[in-house]
């Protein structure tokens, strides 16, 4: 974790977490699959976001979830779950673990300077807690995830300079 | 900037969005039995109607899923966005009528925006 | 006959703040704007027109200036500002524009006595001949002349762009946007409230119409009304903000000065682009005055009346102590009596109406204090010599009576500012009672209230609010009672122009001040049959400038109509388009400039290539490095050679990690890729790959790549760097689309792993000694075969493949652990010289072997079988995108460009990509006749193992043609002779490659 930018209302943090693409139909065989091995059902709610303290399990359309661990784990066994999943032949299971990069937004001002990076509706009665978005920040492919109090913003670790100094860039101007 | 009802992930700035063209342009079930001329009325030709219009949008910056819409193309207004595989609305369904809010202007009128009382 | 102080809230007479125009020194107050603050030193030469560089004044007190317009020479440079609406700033420099050598002494005025050359027109119809004329005397002329200020020699701006999110807008915060506010606050409702001014009170505090309200003093409703504002949970307010377009749908887009009445600091944004999504706008944004035109209505010292009126109670400085004032309509009785109340009287009252149109209480106030008041009469014109000296009063037809003044206010009715309300698309309609446009319908989700929606009493404001606003939920009645101080009954009179008493080529009364379009030009092109109110627009350029005319478009209308003998709304109004007031590029650009001009991508190795001197080119919107500087003095030729020469030598390692990578399973997923590829999967072996070619339905090359099968059900395809987004949108809309009956899922993996491509002869031992347990024989390791391995503790994938044609193998290995790798793969690679090597030396190498690149030697209109790439078409397939196009007439007709190789005959020449191929050894000078093109190159290279240049080109008819002899055509029409071969060059058996 490092603090990235601490600015009147809005603390930014990143965080190095890991995460999995899931796709598949979302039936009953899909979520014991997965229950089965992490002990957490996939979230049946389009955008509907599940929190503990090991993961964010987000549902991000119809077909695709994300599950993303808050704790660290060894490659290998991310890799295993991965490997798991894929014996069925109706899901598929991509490794996403690396190629992300995380930020975790705090601060009761965050939507103000959000506002000058994304058109997004971050209003509560628009995009409440415990649910995410795909939308553009910063014209780059972001996903967003209310959790309470805070929002997780990750993108495509290529984009990981080129972010940062969007976000320096709005809160200085 | 249109305002587009992404059937997945709810109202959307068009900026997100890619415009899919017509819709219900069925690719012939077995394309070595058509001729030249119909083979190539699917690839290339596409309908361009002022009024009533169905085509596909994709939400390519969000969930990046195909749905199909119903649209005013003189107007821009989207009467209608529906999913894949969902029975497509019937134009009775709408006023089917291509013509602008100022009504349609006599040709030379020059006069788009006010209407003769 | 001077101006003189009034106290104003809104300007601190205690703050001097000192300024220079035209290299003069001059002091005004903090508050003031450019103009107010001239007035207030008595200035009125501002400007010099710009067709015929005639004396101008400060003709209004708000956007809608047309004359006043001044350059602010800070490194900002910015032109064209409305003096009426930039507030001074300590030490500010203002210049007058669109004069030489001074703007009292302008050489340009000598258009004015040519001026009857000049009429509408001129510019389409002269500048015609002689010919050449035009590229070396005219335009060059024409750039230097047009157009009014200087623009910035450098950008330097910053803005930014701010989004919201609202249910309702309300533009204007005047009597009715505050009302309407008011009726708001605490409800569920988010608000936005957007005022251009920075004090709120429109109407309220520019004039003293309104007296109280609801027994309050304004000043105290104001300061009440603000505060509860402030304090209410759901509305947030805007100021110094102007919103500028009217989008569909319910999108508003409104431009922020955040530099108000102070010097633009470095560090902070100077403008603010708010981009506005909302449920309902509330358009309260007011009227515009306009004036009436007669001879010389340009002079400075004309003045609208209600402009006049705002800088006595805005400004606090009254321009003029005894004015003439000519009116057709009852508005002015408010200026009249605020002169009166400060101890001033007018010089003179004109009305162009019959007295018992005339409000009594005006007449009452004129015979109190003996203001000479003419009745049923107009403003013949004026005179003066740079400014008004005196003015012509017609009462009956040719009785003229002279006044001596230095200021005529004019004022010509009240416009509703429709502009937005028609940018939305609303309709709008004509009043002939009111003798205005005003909105009739609207198109999206639009309310309009106070005077833009027509209704200029404010003893209705309080039920229009309350009507137009009852169907919002959680809102009450308002309870609002108004002290008015203003006229009853309007009775406007039609009065568009009035006639010059004596008929004169250069006597002219202005259509349009920022143009300069005369009423004459008006006649001439209806003479000249530009009747249509579009055209004619166009045709005399007449609110066509920044104002788009605001105080003078429906008076040409009015024009017009007199002379097609046609009523107004037959005639209709042009087309407002946005912006509604000038908007800088800077806001518009907001913060996507220079280094943030486009998202930039980089890989995990991104920092390694910057330390070893890579030059990076832009592929799409990854940084890629290009070449590698070895030293400082090489250039990119020299280290291109030098790479390609050592990795066919010993080894060479390119980062293509953005090459696109996509994951694809299912069930149906075998079924899926023969119908996406050309070839043909099911024979393909378990953990090998292929060279595989993606179509597009009309059977033209789309992309490439290379297809890892880990088994049917389960795919790893990559793709090229420009190309991956729109291969997963391609496979993504026919899995969607048109296959959704086939179980198959596709998740793009290219930011999952970094992936090196190393090749070379000594490629593998070098690989042996990174990965100690790895089996790199040729034997275990065929070509185009892969496998996963376990690396510290990940793992990684090697595929056997090269695109330079020597050993090699792609090595995919996660982010994470990519650079230590990368690092890893140098340091056991110490003996062999191992060279890092960029795009432009992959590019090369892959030509010495006549392998393609898509989007160099293809562009969109070349197939399979054009690259004679036919046995990647698996021939059992029964379908597949583009199969079905292969067979088109077009397709398999002769005389296709096909690709093939050239060599030139003479080794020492060069070839370069795009020129062209031609039968003919000699070309005519000058050629006359077109000559035929057999073709071009594609892709050409020095290739420094064969020493001499490959190249690739695309002939028609190519493969007949090989073994032949050709020619290529350069710039200076010597041609090269060429042999046409097949396109392989190095190692053309690929011995190298397979063993």
């Amino acid at each position: 974790m490092t603090k990235l930018f601490s600015t009147e209302g809005m603390d930014v943090v990143q965080k190095d977490l890991q995460q999995v693409i899931l796709r598949g139909k979302g039936d009953e065989q899909f979520a014991q699959v997965i229950n089965k091995e992490i002990s957490l059902l996939p979230p049946s709610d389009n955008l509907r976001v599940v929190n503990n303290d090991e993961f964010i399990f987000a549902k991000q359309s119809f077909d695709q979830w994300c599950l993303i661990s808050l704790k660290e784990q060894s490659h290998k066994d991310i890799l295993k779950l991965v490997s798991i999943i894929n014996a069925n032949e109706e899901m598929l299971a991509s490794d996403y673990s690396y190629g992300q990069v995380y930020f975790e937004i705090t601060g009761n001002n965050k939507n103000y300077y959000l506002n000058k990076l994304t058109h997004f509706d971050f209003r509560p009665k628009k995009f409440p807690v415990l649910t995410m978005a795909q939308t553009l920040v910063a014209r780059i492919d972001c996903s967003i995830y209310h959790l309470q109090d805070k929002y997780v913003i990750s993108c495509n670790s290529s984009f990981e300079d080129y972010f940062k100094d969007r976000f320096l860039d709005t809160i200085s101007l | 900037m249109l305002l587009i009802n992404c059937p997945y992930c709810g109202e959307r700035d068009q900026s997100e969005f890619s415009n899919g063209g017509e819709a219900h342009v069925a690719r012939p079930k077995n394309p070595e039995l058509v001729s030249d001329r119909e083979w190539s009325e699917y690839v290339f030709i596409r309908a361009n109607p002022k009024g009533i219009f169905y085509e596909r949008w994709v939400h390519t910056h969000g969930c990046k899923k195909w749905f199909n819409a119903v649209r005013n193309t003189s107007t821009d207004e989207i009467l209608k966005i529906y999913k894949l595989g969902e029975e497509p609305p019937t134009l009775k369904d709408f006023k089917n009528t291509p013509k602008t809010p100022s009504g349609e202007p006599k040709v030379g009128s020059g006069n788009f925006a006010v209407k003769k009382l | 006959m001077s101006a003189l102080n009034n106290k104003s809230p809104y300007v601190i007479d205690d703050q001097k703040i000192s300024f220079t125009f035209d290299g003069k020194k001059y002091f005004g107050f903090k508050g003031d704007t450019i103009a107010s603050a001239l007035l207030r030193n008595n200035i009125r030469l501002i400007g010099r027109s710009f067709k015929y560089h005639r004396p101008r004044g400060i003709y209004t007190c708000g956007i809608e200036e047309p004359n006043a317009l001044v350059q602010i020479p800070s490194e900002y440079n910015d032109p064209n500002i409305r003096a009426t609406v930039k507030q001074i700033y300590e030490g500010m420099v203002v210049e007058s524009q669109n004069r030489w050598p001074s703007l009292k002494n302008d050489i340009g005025s000598i258009n004015n006595l040519f001026s009857p050359l000049f009429s509408a027109g001129f510019y389409y119809k002269t500048f015609m001949g002689p010919k050449g004329f035009w590229k070396k005397v005219y335009e060059p002329l024409i750039r230097k002349t047009a157009g009014l200020g200087k623009p910035p020699k450098k950008f330097k701006s910053k803005s930014i762009h701010f989004y919201h999110n609202v249910d309702i807008v309300i533009v204007g915060a005047g009597l009715s946007g505050l009302l309407a506010a008011k009726k708001l606050v605490d409800t569920e409702h988010d608000v936005l409230l957007i005022e251009q001014d920075n004090f709120l009170g429109g109407i309220l505090k520019n004039t003293k119409k309104i007296k109280t309200i609801n027994g309050q003093k304004v000043n105290e409703w104001l300061k009440k009304t603000e505060t509860l504002i402030k304090n209410s949970k759901n509305i947030n307010v805007l100021k110094n903000t102007t919103v500028t377009t009217y989008n569909f749908s319910n999108h508003l887009v409104a431009l922020e000065d955040k530099s108000v009445g102070n010097l633009q600091e470095k560090n902070k944004p100077e403008l603010v682009l708010h981009k506005i999504r909302t449920k309902h706008a509330i358009l309260a944004n007011g009227h515009i005055e306009r004036f009436i035109s007669f001879r010389n209505n340009d002079l400075p010292g004309v003045m609208l009346a209600a402009s006049f009126e705002k800088y006595i109670h805005r400004y606090g400085v009254i321009p003029d102590n005894s004015p003439v004032i000519f009116t057709n309509n009852s508005s002015t009785f408010s200026l009249v009596k605020s002169l009166i109340d400060l101890g001033c009287k007018p010089q003179a009252y004109v009305d162009a109406r019959e007295k018992k149109q005339i409000e009594k209480k005006t007449l009452d106030l004129l015979d109190t204090h003996n203001i000479p008041a003419y009745i049923k009469s107009e403003i013949e014109g004026c005179d003066g010599k740079n400014k008004v000296e005196e003015v012509s009063v017609r009462a009956k037809k040719n009785n003229i009576t002279k006044i001596k003044t230095s200021m005529l206010c004019v004022s010509g009715g009240l416009n509703p500012d429709i502009h937005l309300f028609t940018q939305s698309r609303g309709l709008i309609k004509w009043d002939s009672t009111q003798l205005v446009f005003k909105p009739n319908s609207s198109f999206q989700n639009t309310i309009t209230l106070g005077s833009v929606s027509g209704n200029f009493s404010y003893k209705k404001t309080s039920e229009e609010v309350n009507k137009k606003l009852n169907f919002l939920e959680e809102t009450k009645n308002l309870e609002v009672k108004l002290d008015i101080n203003d006229f009853e009954k309007f009775n406007i009179k039609e009065l568009w122009e009035t006639k010059h008493a004596k008929k004169s080529l250069w006597s002219k009364s202005f259509a349009d001040l920022q143009n300069d379009v005369t009423t004459r030009d008006l006649k001439q092109a209806v003479l000249e049959g530009f009747d249509r109110i579009e055209h004619l627009k166009r045709f005399t350029t007449n609110s066509m400038g920044t104002d788009q005319g605001k105080i003078s478009s429906v008076n040409s209308l009015g024009i017009v109509s007199k002379i097609l003998k046609k009523n107004i709304s037959e005639v209709g109004t042009t087309i407002y388009r946005p912006p509604y007031t000038p908007v800088s590029f800077s806001a518009i650009a907001g913060r996507s400039t220079y280094k943030f001009y486009d998202p930039e991508r980089k890989t995990p190795i991104h920092p390694w290539h910057v330390n070893n001197n890579a030059v990076f080119e832009d592929v799409g919107q990854w940084k890629r490095p290009w070449y590698f500087k070895k030293h400082d003095g090489e250039t990119m030729y020299e280290a291109v050679q030098r790479e390609s020469k050592q990795v066919r030598r010993t080894a060479g390692i390119l980062d293509g990690t953005t090459l696109g990578k996509i994951e694809i399973k299912g069930k149906d997923a075998l079924t899926f890729m023969n119908l996406v590829y050309t070839n043909d999967f099911s024979k393909t072996k378990p953990m090998s790959g292929k060279y595989a070619l993606m179509l597009g339905e009309d059977g033209m090359v789309k992309d490439d790549g290379i297809v890892c099968k880990i088994n049917d059900q389960h795919f790893i395809a990559t793709t090229t760097t420009g190309g991956a987004m729109n291969v997963l949108s391609h496979m993504e809309e026919y899995a969607q689309t048109e296959w959704p009956n086939l179980n198959v899922y596709m998740n793009s993996v290219t930011e999952q792993f970094a992936t090196f491509n190393i090749s070379g002869p000594k490629s593998r031992i070098i690989l042996s000694r990174v990965f100690s347990d790895i089996d790199f024989s040729n034997e275990k390791f065929p070509f185009m075969t892969f496998n996963k391995f376990n690396y510290l503790e990940t793992e990684i994938r090697i595929l056997r493949a090269s695109f330079t044609g020597e050993i090699g193998y792609e090595v995919y290995v996660p982010p994470k652990y990519a650079l230590a790798l990368w690092e890893k793969i140098f340091y056991y690679s110490k003996d062999f010289d191992l060279v890092p090597y960029g795009t432009e030396t992959m590019h090369l190498l892959r030509a010495e072997k006549g392998y393609i690149i898509v989007g160099q030697d293809t562009d969109g209109t070349v197939t399979p079988i054009d690259l004679n790439l036919n046995w990647m078409i698996g021939k059992n397939k029964k379908d597949f995108i583009g199969k079905r196009s292969l067979i088109r007439s077009d397709i398999v007709k002769e005389n296709r460009k096909q690709l093939v190789g050239i060599l030139p005959l003479n080794k020492s020449e060069n070839i370069e990509e795009g020129q062209h191929i031609i039968e003919s050894e000699t070309l005519s000078t000058p050629i006359r006749k077109p000559v035929k093109m057999l073709g071009h190159i594609t892709s050409s290279y020095y290739s420094p193992t064969l020493d001499h240049c490959v190249a690739m080109a695309l002939i028609k008819e190519g493969r007949k043609l090989i073994g032949g002899k050709a020619f290529v055509s350069t710039p200076n029409l010597k041609t090269i002779p060429v042999q046409i071969v097949k396109p392989a060059f190095v190692d053309p058996k690929n011995e190298k490659l397979l063993s």
